[in-house]
């Protein structure tokens, strides 16, 4: 690995976490997701990459210990001093998926409700100027972690493309927002499994075609799914451009301390994903260690 | 969690009718506890192992608003843990098979210890598989002048040697105490296995060798099944049940074992807001230590020991110490 290109390193934010409530100011249906928005005091802004412990729920007015952890959570769109935010409030959106007990709870979240969280939390995505274009792949809910870094590549003038891959068209969360980026010059790309949307098959087809155009130094960056992370990792290195990952693992505090989030690294031992990551090099990483 | 707490301090209020507010009342009552010879401003500790080396919570968490915290368990070498998956949610809990991941005793006193603010209590958590292991760690934390104690872990639940097999033998928690006693004359506590048939035994094992205190419980010996994939949830199979799910169970061994001995006790397991804390020191506890909750809630501890003041000020306590033992079972 040594005699290979440097390693890309994830970006420390200046922002200190804070833990608060977020008062809720809609929590609507995405196709087959949801979008929570969220206004919450002080919060210090986040940079693309960035994520946020959720609690399972609104925050009941007696204790509630079932489910017991908080979600970890990309936050997806940061959205500043909206007209809807009062004092030192910031808004942000979360987009997520109802796949089990905590996330239905937090679906059930009503606008004016609170919502625990803690955040921001880990390391982002450099974002640096480049001729050479950016593929930014995303699948299930890693789709979330992708819209400020779109936003922020395409800022720089680089040429940044989106490529959004799902089962069926309902899948394709965020659709419409990475869709409206087109007027800040992010190029989105869909492939569908039943071919309902987009490119008939998997997302690795579009990313191979864009990375046989784009040359030696384009970057990669995928987030969803680990098989995809990995597929897309692996097509990257075969062409010797740089690929940048999101890991999801489960977690139970985000700041460093409960160490059930380690991802073996390909040198050996463990890397904190919510500390040293969750944004990694994909080289960094072990891949076949990934359960 | 924190709206549970700001309900415990309106309720505080309305009982007493009058209108002092949350500072008036804790004013009235003397927080200190001394624990097992630490000198602690409050009785909340931080449990080992949910409080990485204390800076991590520097932006939660004014880290002198709580009694102190008992550091993630050392070994005389860094070491990594187990593979993922470590963690796992369960009914009003969480698994977790981490295996003692630390930096080691050298970077703990080097680097961590360093990075914290003065005058916060902390106290060293040891690992070993063997008494000598044990003893080693413990002369070398102990002289320390930012250390206040040593906890030995004779109890972690999924580690393949060591810990828990000190913790569920009498004989071998004797050895290791006694062991471990010669190598410090500091604090020296000792935290019990949940995963034994009588914890008052292990508890006066523990004061006949010289022990200072006893801080339990650990986590409890459990598993989860994944029925779609068939497999356990933890690469290891095997592990420690923390969270509110286990407190009952603390709760009951807090008891046996302060019916048993007369050093102190430190209550740990599942507590998450002042009442849990106040019901552990009726049990027999002189202070106590929040784990899983502080995952959850990077400042609950600040807010139990701020609920805890209250609660001995609504119900006439003087001093916080004076909850302990105050159970009524007539």
């Amino acid at each position: 690995m040594s005699a290979a290109a440097p390693m890309i390193s994830s970006i420390r934010s200046e922002s200190l976490p804070i833990r608060g409530q977020g008062r809720v100011l809609s929590n609507v249906v995405d196709r087959n997701g949801r979008k929570l928005r969220l206004a919450v005091p002080d919060w210090p802004g986040s940079i693309p990459g960035q994520f946020v412990m959720v609690g399972t729920g609104a925050t009941a007015s007696v204790p509630r210990h079932d489910p017991l952890l908080p979600r970890p959570m990309a936050v997806y769109r940061d959205l500043g001093a909206t007209p809807e935010c009062r004092d030192s409030e910031r808004a942000f959106e979360l987009l997520y998926r109802v796949v089990g007990r905590g996330t239905t709870l937090l679906s059930e979240a009503q606008p004016g409700e609170s919502v625990s969280i803690v955040g921001p939390l880990g390391e982002g995505f450099p974002v640096e100027e480049s001729d050479a274009p950016a593929l930014l792949v995303g699948g299930g809910t890693g789709i979330a972690s992708l819209y400020e870094l779109a936003r922020a590549l395409a800022a720089t003038g680089r040429s940044t493309r989106v490529l959004l891959g799902a089962r069926a068209e309902a899948d394709l969360i965020g659709f419409d927002d990475f869709a409206a980026l087109a007027s800040e010059g992010v190029e989105l790309i869909c492939a569908t499994e039943d071919g309902s949307v987009g490119v008939e098959g998997r997302i690795t087809l579009p990313l191979e075609a864009a990375l046989t155009e784009s040359g030696p130094g384009a970057l990669v960056v995928a987030v969803g799914p680990t098989p995809m992370m990995r597929a897309c990792a692996d097509m990257a290195g075969a062409k010797g451009v740089d690929c940048l990952v999101s890991l999801e693992n489960p977690m139970a505090c985000g700041f460093g301390v409960c160490l059930g989030c380690a991802a073996p690294r390909a040198e050996g031992g463990f890397s904190l994903v919510c500390k040293a990551g969750p944004v990694f090099d994909a080289r960094e990483i072990a891949w076949e260690g990934l359960p | 969690m924190s709206s549970d707490q700001d309900g415990v301090l309106r309720t505080s209020v309305a009982t007493n009718g009058t209108n002092a507010s949350t500072t008036k009342c804790t004013a009235t009552v003397d927080e200190r506890v001394e624990f097992a010879g630490i000198p602690l401003r409050n009785a909340v500790l931080t449990a080992s192992g949910t409080f990485g080396y204390g800076t991590e919570f520097a932006p939660f968490l004014d880290l002198e608003k709580i009694g102190g915290f008992v550091a993630k368990s050392l070994t005389l070498e860094p070491r990594f843990g187990n593979p993922p998956p470590r963690i796992g949610e369960t009914p009003s809990g969480m698994l977790n098979a981490i295996s003692i991941e630390n930096v080691g005793v050298r970077a703990f006193l080097e680097e961590k210890l360093p990075a914290l603010p003065e005058g916060v209590v902390v106290i060293a958590s040891a690992f070993g598989t063997a008494p000598e292991i044990y003893a080693e760690l413990a002369s070398q934390v102990s002289g320390h002048p930012r250390i206040s104690g040593i906890e030995i872990n004779a109890s972690c639940p999924h580690v393949k040697s060591g810990g828990i097999e000190f913790g569920q033998d009498p004989k071998l928690l004797a050895e290791l105490v006694a062991t471990v006693r010669k190598a410090t004359t500091g604090s020296l506590l000792v935290k019990l296995s949940p995963n034994v048939t009588r914890i008052a035994d292990m508890a006066k094992v523990c004061e006949a060798e010289g022990a200072d205190g006893i801080s339990m419980i650990n986590a409890v010996q459990a598993m989860e099944v994944d029925v779609e994939t068939r497999r356990p949830i933890l690469s290891n199979i095997l592990g420690g049940l923390s969270g509110p799910a286990i407190r009952p169970i603390a709760l009951r061994m807090v008891w046996q074992a302060a019916q048993a001995v007369k050093i102190p006790i430190c209550g740990v397991g599942g507590i998450s807001s002042a009442e849990d804390a106040v019901k552990f020191m009726l049990c027999g506890a002189s202070a106590i230590q929040v784990g899983t909750a502080n995952y959850l809630d990077p400042g609950v501890a600040g807010r139990i020991a701020e609920g805890l003041a209250n609660y001995a000020a609504r119900h006439g306590f003087a001093r916080v110490a004076d909850l302990t033992g105050a159970l009524e079972t007539g």
